[in-house]
């Protein structure tokens, strides 16, 4: 049997006041800020263009690991959060200016440097970021989740944690539009057979769905709380 | 990029509806692949890759290094793509580093396998040369020549060539030294050990265009591409890692079904690289 | 000055919020001639503040303030280090302050915010010259040997972020790194046999075999601890505490720093078109005095809360 969810998260809008959107989220030991501006113009160098610019940049704190780290950007996570958002975001909607997306890592669940792989967080981001697009009312076809899972001893561990991730014989991460069903990103690394792929994907799923509902419920508060 | 016309971009997924590519090709064949080894003498071991118009160059360079404190039994593999601006002038300057990047990661991703080694196309236990104080550090470099899309698949291959290329200079351990903090290490310049690349897995990267999906695409169609999945799969038919390009969602019973499609073509993929392999480096010696 | 006449014909016909995006200084005047803010502040009020200790758990110390809704989050990590030749028995403190591109439109990533090696230059200036923490105390083991090759002393890593910058943020920054440093707990660490310090584990898993160095130091004497108010002149008008809104309209700004017995530390006034006369400047400490106060009776809140858990 595959462990049961570690659903001890926290999601919450309009963190930042400064930024069209925002949202703060906490999984477990990872905490993530993520800021929304825009559609604001694009940068004078950037061609013209009719359908929106969408610009992520993951960044960690100095304090996020164990070791003091140097605070800097994640090139890798930035390209990851793109690809995994862009499928979700009507670009249509915002011709010739761009959307910022930026994300602040707080703390991460991952190991000791950030050089080294923190799978842990990325699906916080993502799910985070996909939140605080929302937040700024930028047009999307639907909210996305993102989910991790750890195969570990042909066991099947969902938002693994750093001791389970060093030992992890592989890793399967999900970006999915749960209400289209449709996966915008995927990494699978390690050793899989088909079958288990299988089964980690419709775990992902499952947990995507309801990861989802909680972030809508989290967003349908804060439109009620705003009407009254 | 590519500038098509609105016909031509037509021409292209009519074809590929039509399971009949601009190049004679089908959906799921791929072009022809030749192989060369040996390309660069100061390397370890090198291969140079060519699929149509795509030319790859990988090598292989063996260092001695200290293993990380987490993994002490282990070697250590970093693998590094360059895409040169003579590929494509779009590539010049700091163009070419978004698409480095992203290659690099996929390429560790499908090659190194998970945390605990499981699924690794190299075995990083045997780079281990005294636990815990020395190993070897491998450098792959993998260099794009000439771009004519699907540089993925042939920088997998290359890099699979490059590995059996390898030779590793055998280490002799000087007795009695190996509890000291650097113990003294003979690296013999005659006796290479040859890598085991039977586990090395294959990339099949499947492109959709339309409502179909193709194997080994050019350029032209990856411009008409709306997601592609990167498989890669080792002789034993299972998945080793699987990346996504391109942001347009997919569902989840399509995946299913590409990474049984990637199954079934990666075995013949596995068996020409090999022949391709086995005659280049025939070749070489001769 | 034509335009200014054409506002004040428009004013009575615009919507509220063309008029203040429109004519921002304009929208700012009328507010002060009634005595009060755009966020329906007095003109010498500052705005609510709240500290909370320990936000993060990975840290020797941290604390999030938040002033209105600038955010700031402080976390310290302490470190062993080797001294410099000229103050041997003394140790370091390190302030950073980094203002990432989530906290405001302004910041872009890869091009850091002018305002930041700003703000981390006037925080370190501050706790030089304000003498809150005596350095020799961060010496771990001076007093050894002469011979012994490594003289070791603490070193304090203090790493800023401002998370939601809305103005006044050396204020906030400010009174984040001091709330931090008093919610401190210094590790404890050890002297192995090589003469090197090592950090000593909490959970006391192993047979501890080294006498550790400061096991009755855990905490830091701060002795005069500095607090802050940002006011903005404009005209004949006193503005304390600042939004982002503020600062960018009227450009005149004052800082002033004074310590708990109500001694000046530090006065900042970075050019602006406003001349100050003496009596503003007086006004802004007498401002200043009393936020000081009621900063102090925050931080004395949130430390008894702590030590209530």
């Amino acid at each position: 049997m595959p462990k049961l969810y570690k659903f001890l998260s926290v999601f919450r809008t309009g963190a930042v006041n400064a930024a069209s959107g925002s949202a703060y989220a906490e999984f477990g030991n990872t905490k993530v800020i993520v800021s929304v501006f825009g559609p604001r113009e694009s940068k004078k160098a950037m061609m013209y263009s009719d359908i929106g610019r969408l610009n992520c940049n993951v960044s960690f704190t100095t304090f996020a690991t164990p070791i003091r780290g140097q605070g800097s950007d994640h090139k890798e996570y930035c390209a990851m959060l793109h690809k995994a958002l862009e499928g979700a975001i009507i670009l249509e909607t915002f011709p010739k200016t761009t959307v910022d997306v930026f994300a602040l890592v707080l703390e991460s669940s991952g190991s000791n440097s950030i050089s080294e792989c923190v799978a842990g967080d990325l699906p916080v981001v993502i799910s985070c970021a996909s939140l605080a697009l929302a937040d700024a009312g930028i047009m999307m076809y639907d909210i996305v989740a993102s989910v991790s899972v750890s195969c570990f001893n042909k066991n099947l561990v969902i938002d693994p944690i750093l001791e389970e991730e060093i030992g992890q014989d592989g890793s399967l991460m999900i970006t999915c539009m749960p209400s289209r069903y449709e996966i915008t990103q995927l990494t699978v690394t390690g050793e899989w057979s088909t079958t288990k792929i299988n089964e980690g994907m419709q775990l992902c799923l499952d947990a995507c769905a309801k990861l989802a509902k909680i972030m809508r419920s989290c967003l349908k508060e804060v439109a009620s709380d705003s009407q009254e | 990029m590519v500038g098509l016309s609105l016909g031509e971009t037509h021409f292209i997924q009519g074809g590929i509806a039509q399971d009949l590519r601009c190049d004679g090709r089908k959906r799921l064949t791929y072009r022809p692949i030749s192989v060369e080894t040996g390309v660069i003498p100061q390397t370890n071991g090198s291969a140079r890759v060519r699929m149509g118009a795509t030319d790859v160059i990988a090598s292989v360079k063996a260092e001695l290094g200290k293993p990380s404190l987490l993994q002490p039994d282990k070697g250590k593999v970093s693998i590094y793509v360059d895409c040169s601006s003579t590929a494509e002038p779009a590539f010049e300057g700091r163009g070419g580093d978004e698409l480095a990047a992203e290659l690099s990661n996929a390429l560790q991703r499908c090659l190194l396998g998970g945390k605990s080694g499981a699924g690794a196309g190299i075995d990083l236990s045997s780079l281990i040369v005294v636990e815990g104080k020395i190993c070897w550090d491998l450098y792959i470099d993998g260099l794009v020549v000439s771009s004519d899309g699907n540089l993925l698949d042939a920088l997998g291959a290359a890099i699979k060539a490059a590995l059996s290329n390898t030779g590793i200079p055998r280490v002799q351990v000087a007795a009695g030294t190996s509890n000291d903090e650097h113990p003294e290490v003979d690296v013999s310049d005659e006796e290479f050990l040859q890598f085991d690349t039977s586990r090395v897995p294959v990339i099949v990267t499947l492109t959709k265009v339309g409502r179909h999906y193709i194997v080994d695409a050019t350029s032209e169609e990856e411009s008409q591409m709306s997601s592609a999945v990167s498989i890669s799969v080792n002789r034993q038919g299972h998945i080793c890692g699987i990346t996504k390009r391109g942001g347009v969602g997919l569902d989840p019973s399509i995946i299913l079904d590409m990474i049984s499609v990637a199954k079934h073509v990666s075995e013949q993929l596995i068996n020409k690289l090999d022949s391709e392999i086995a005659s280049a480096e025939a070749e070489e010696e001769s | 000055m034509g335009l200014p006449n054409v506002s004040e014909d428009l004013s009575s016909e615009m919507e509220v919020d063309a008029f203040r995006r429109l004519f921002p200084l304009r929208y700012f005047e009328r507010h002060l001639a009634e005595s009060i803010r755009p966020d329906g502040r007095p003109l010498g009020k500052a705005r609510e503040t709240s500290i909370f200790l320990g936000a993060v758990a990975s840290a020797n110390g941290s604390a999030l303030v938040k002033i209105g809704s600038t955010t700031i989050l402080t976390a310290i990590k302490m470190e062993v280090m080797t001294p410099s030749l000229e103050s041997p028995d003394e140790g370091c403190l390190a302030i950073d302050f980094h203002m990432p591109p989530i906290c405001s439109p302004i910041v872009r990533p890869g091009r850091p915010a002018e305002a930041s090696p700003v703000v981390s230059k006037q925080l370190s200036d501050t706790f030089s010259s304000s003498k809150m923490i005596d350095l020799k105390e961060l010496s771990l083991v001076s007093g050894k040997a002469a011979w012994m090759a490594y003289l070791n002393a603490a070193f304090i890593m203090q790493d800023i972020y401002c998370l939601d910058a809305d103005g006044a943020l050396f204020d906030a920054a400010l009174l984040s790194a001091v709330a931090s440093l008093s919610h401190l707990q210094i590790p404890v660490v050890a002297m192995n046999d090589d003469g090197k310090i090592v950090l000593v584990s909490e959970e006391d898993g192993q047979k501890r075999e080294q006498e550790p160095v400061n096991k009755e130091k855990r905490k830091l004497t701060l002795r005069s601890i500095p607090f802050s108010l940002t006011c903005i002149l404009h005209k004949n008008y006193i503005l304390a505490d600042p939004t982002a809104e503020e600062e960018s309209i009227m450009e005149t700004h004052v800082t002033v720093v004074l310590d708990t017995s109500g001694q000046l530390i530090s006065l900042y006034k970075p050019g602006g078109p406003v001349l100050a006369y003496t009596s503003a400047i007086q006004d802004c400490a007498a401002l200043t005095r009393q936020r000081v106060k009621e900063l102090k009776s925050f931080l004395d809140k949130a430390n008894s809360a702590m030590e209530v858990e």
